[in-house]
């Protein structure tokens, strides 16, 4: 199956191949499509003359004509002099920024901790009992109103911020580096939405130890807003301190960060300044997706109406899903203004054809595609290999032995990733239609809404246990080869009500085996002892399933 | 040059005396390595051979600064054409009265230095791939000169404040218009 519209990769992709800037997976696909296509290796070998043009123009034209310096170079020596009085000279809370960037935030913690001794002096309420109450309010101010299509900053201890998408029918996960990702889990803390107060709460709960700090201050986003910070120190695990900021206003989180105790930190802070075109201009897709009205399901009688409902919603889900337009695809579908707005930005040509066709005369429904803009995506860096690596490139040669060769390697990796892209599809596609129609909305609905919701959801999860099975044939002779041997999956009836939490866990487990194949093939650096790896792939694979056939129960009901 | 790494064991040993000058060798290394091509780069953008040359000084006594500060910095290249970059165009909207350097590369390229058929054939070459750098704009000449002086794309973003794709975007079609002046 072609990974491209066309049926072969742009030249932005070649380009971005030969620069090495593509995540691995994509890289393999391109360097295979090369490997059978002429037409595109003509391409590439062309961009590749282009680019050694570049490089003899910088050596025989910059190089050799531009003009030298016109004066000897001196020594740095002196200069290194007057850098070092300076910094001697500089103040000490003009230098202590400039020490680590965890001290800023020791600043930070420190001025609201003063505010915090104020607010408890006020309040006459202890900070554990400021800090329950606060989330327990904002999980109950965020179940009300709908997931919103969010532009999350990630900055990670070493490296650049990022700017990233979270939430939206085409579903998505923040990039999180594997060992982050890990972190997380050891921590018991969920990373799927790492800026939600359900997750802090639910993470604050299970501590036995723990310590609590609350004060307000603005935003760091939007100074003229006021939040109420949560910090929350663990006495025991992986992660030593969480913080959250949520808006006053309305309690919506929009910053937290997370210092683990190996020193690692992550901060999540929702952007609201709009992302801006590569010439400077903004761009005009607006941010946040409208909150969708409160609006019923459609009552048995059907009578001509003005404005959308969530059956009509549900409508254009199931169309969009016939056509597999909710697989991965950036298609966006919002409730709102009395009407289901279907939009996406960098949606192909055929597949927005293929959506007007199918929704344009269909009532209360708009179609809206935007050109892509280019500031949004930020491709990861491929990450580079690290000396903990080692004993998963050992795993790679033993796998290769024990499948026979490079070759049966190479073929082995395609059909497990392949399973695993198709399956994190329905993951995600699962987990979003178990966001959007949540619990207590599917029992306000009209039972052919129901019907055709739980449908909807089997579906995915039938497609999921498919490409588990995939996945699986592969998979278990190879490790158990080399000892791995699952752990007993828990308990298939699970503790979850609702299908929708279901789907949910589904979706963790998904991602957690996606992490681990992904450390397994070589793809991403892991810190996974070769050992355990083994036995660890197949777990989650049994833990998968497991969820699974939980969820296939609930809808069942 | 290997990438500087503060740890807080370091910082430690950096205000003592000797460790100081290690910092300053290894500072210097890097100067003697990258001097030339940080000089060029400024120049491409609009900078006096002068100005370059003390815009460059001044950049890795910056590296210096930040490193002494505790900034942790992976890839000191990186930073330097970063800062470089920034520092060149704040001194050139300093004098932005003055028009910006211009090398005239192409009449260098043009004088023949040898008689030799093939140079003249390539030179003939590089004057028409100069003509297409040329016309490039300022954002995609920008790109593609960081990238030719070894800058991977996020560090290219990071000294342009765009984001990476964007930088990709501007390289593809710098690439695209010089593939196309090369098969005319």
């Amino acid at each position: 199956m072609s990974n491209w519209p066309s049926g072969h990769p742009g030249e932005d992709l070649l380009l971005r191949s030969l620069d090495g800037e593509l995540p691995a997976r994509k890289a393999r696909q391109v360097r295979k499509h090369l490997e059978a296509c002429w037409q595109c290796r003509a391409e590439m070998e062309s961009l590749e003359v282009t680019v050694a043009d570049c490089v003899r123009y910088r050596k025989q034209v910059l190089a050799a004509l531009l003009p030298e310096a016109p004066h000897a170079w001196q020594p740095l020596v002196r200069g290194f002099d007057r850098v070092d009085a300076e910094l001697a000279a500089a103040p000490l809370w003009k230098r202590l920024p400039r020490l680590a960037p965890a001290w800023q935030w020791a600043v930070a913690t420190a001025a609201a901790a003063a505010l915090l001794i104020v607010a408890v002096l006020q309040f006459g309420q202890t900070s554990s009992v400021q800090a329950a109450t606060l989330l327990q309010k904002a999980v109950a101010a965020a179940a009300a109103r709908p997931v919103p299509v969010r532009h999350i900053s990630i900055h990670l201890r070493s490296g650049l911020p990022t700017l990233h998408t979270l939430g939206g029918p085409a579903g998505s996960l923040l990039p999180l580096p594997p060992d982050i990702h890990m972190a997380f889990q050891a921590a018991r803390y969920d990373d799927a939405d790492p800026l939600s107060a359900r997750a802090f709460q639910a993470w604050r709960n299970s501590l036995p130890h723990k310590t609590d700090e609350v004060a307000t201050e603005p935003a760091s986003e939007s100074p003229h807003e006021t939040c109420y910070r949560i910090r929350t120190q663990a006495g025991d695990g992986e992660l030593a301190t969480a913080t959250l900021l949520l808006r006053v206003a309305d309690l919506t989180p929009v910053e937290s960060k997370f210092e683990f105790r190996n020193q690692n930190w992550i901060e999540f802070t929702q952007v609201t300044e709009p992302p801006s075109q590569p010439d400077g201009s903004p761009v005009a897709t607006p941010l946040e997706a409208p909150l969708r009205p409160v609006v019923p399901s459609r009552p048995a009688a059907l009578a001509p109406r003005s404005s959308a409902s969530i059956s009509d919603e549900l409508q254009v889900l199931t169309v969009l899903h016939r056509i597999g337009a909710d697989l991965g695809d950036p298609v966006e579908v919002n409730l709102t203004e009395g009407k289901v707005l279907v939009s996406g930005v960098g949606v192909s040509p055929e597949r927005q054809r293929q959506i007007h066709d199918l929704l344009d005369s269909t009532a209360n429904v708009e179609v809206r595609f935007s050109q892509p803009e280019a500031a949004l995506a930020m491709p990861r860096e491929a990450a580079p290999a690290t000396a903990g690596d080692t004993a998963n490139v050992g795993i790679q040669t033993r796998l290769e032995k024990q499948l026979g060769s490079r070759a049966a390697f190479e073929r082995f990796s395609t059909r497990v990733l392949d399973g695993n892209e198709a399956a994190m599809a329905h993951a995600y596609a699962l987990r979003s239609v178990a966001e959007r129609f949540p619990a207590r909305n599917e029992q306000s609905m009209a039972e052919p809404d129901r019907a055709q919701l739980r449908q909807l959801a089997r579906e995915h999860v039938a497609a999921l246990e498919t490409q588990v099975r995939v996945m699986e044939s592969a998979l278990a002779p190879a490790l158990a080869g080399l000892g791995g041997k699952a752990a007993a999956a828990p308990s298939a009836a699970g503790t979850d009500a609702a299908w929708q939490q279901a789907a949910e866990d589904t979706f963790r487990a998904s991602r957690r085996l996606e992490v681990l194949l992904s450390v397994l093939l070589g793809i991403t650096p892991g810190q996974n002892a070769a050992s355990d790896l083994p036995s660890q792939v197949l777990t989650a694979v049994a833990n998968l399933n497991a969820g699974l056939s939980h969820c296939q129960t609930l809808l069942a009901q | 040059m290997a990438a500087f790494y503060m740890s807080e064991e370091l910082v430690g040993i950096l205000r003592q005396e000797g460790a100081a000058s290690v910092l300053q060798t290894q500072v210097a290394q890097l100067f003697e390595e990258c001097r030339e091509d940080v000089f060029r780069y400024l120049m491409t953008l609009g900078l006096t051979p002068s100005r370059a040359q003390d815009a460059t000084q001044e950049v890795f006594l910056r590296l210096y600064a930040a490193l002494k500060g505790g900034e942790q910095i992976e890839n000191p290249r990186g930073w330097v054409f970063r800062v470089a970059h920034n520092w060149g165009l704040k001194v050139r909207a300093r004098h932005a009265s003055e028009s910006p350097f211009d090398p005239d590369l192409e009449a260098r390229l043009a004088a023949p230095a040898h008689d030799a058929e093939q140079d003249l054939l390539e030179r003939e070459r590089m004057v028409s791939f100069h003509r297409a750098v040329e016309s490039l704009s300022d954002q995609q000449k920008r790109c593609l000169f960081l990238r030719m002086e070894g800058l991977r794309y996020p560090e290219i973003a990071a000294a342009m404040g765009i984001s990476a794709s964007a930088v990709c975007e501007f390289l593809r079609r710098a690439i695209g218009r010089l593939k196309k002046v090369r098969d005319e």
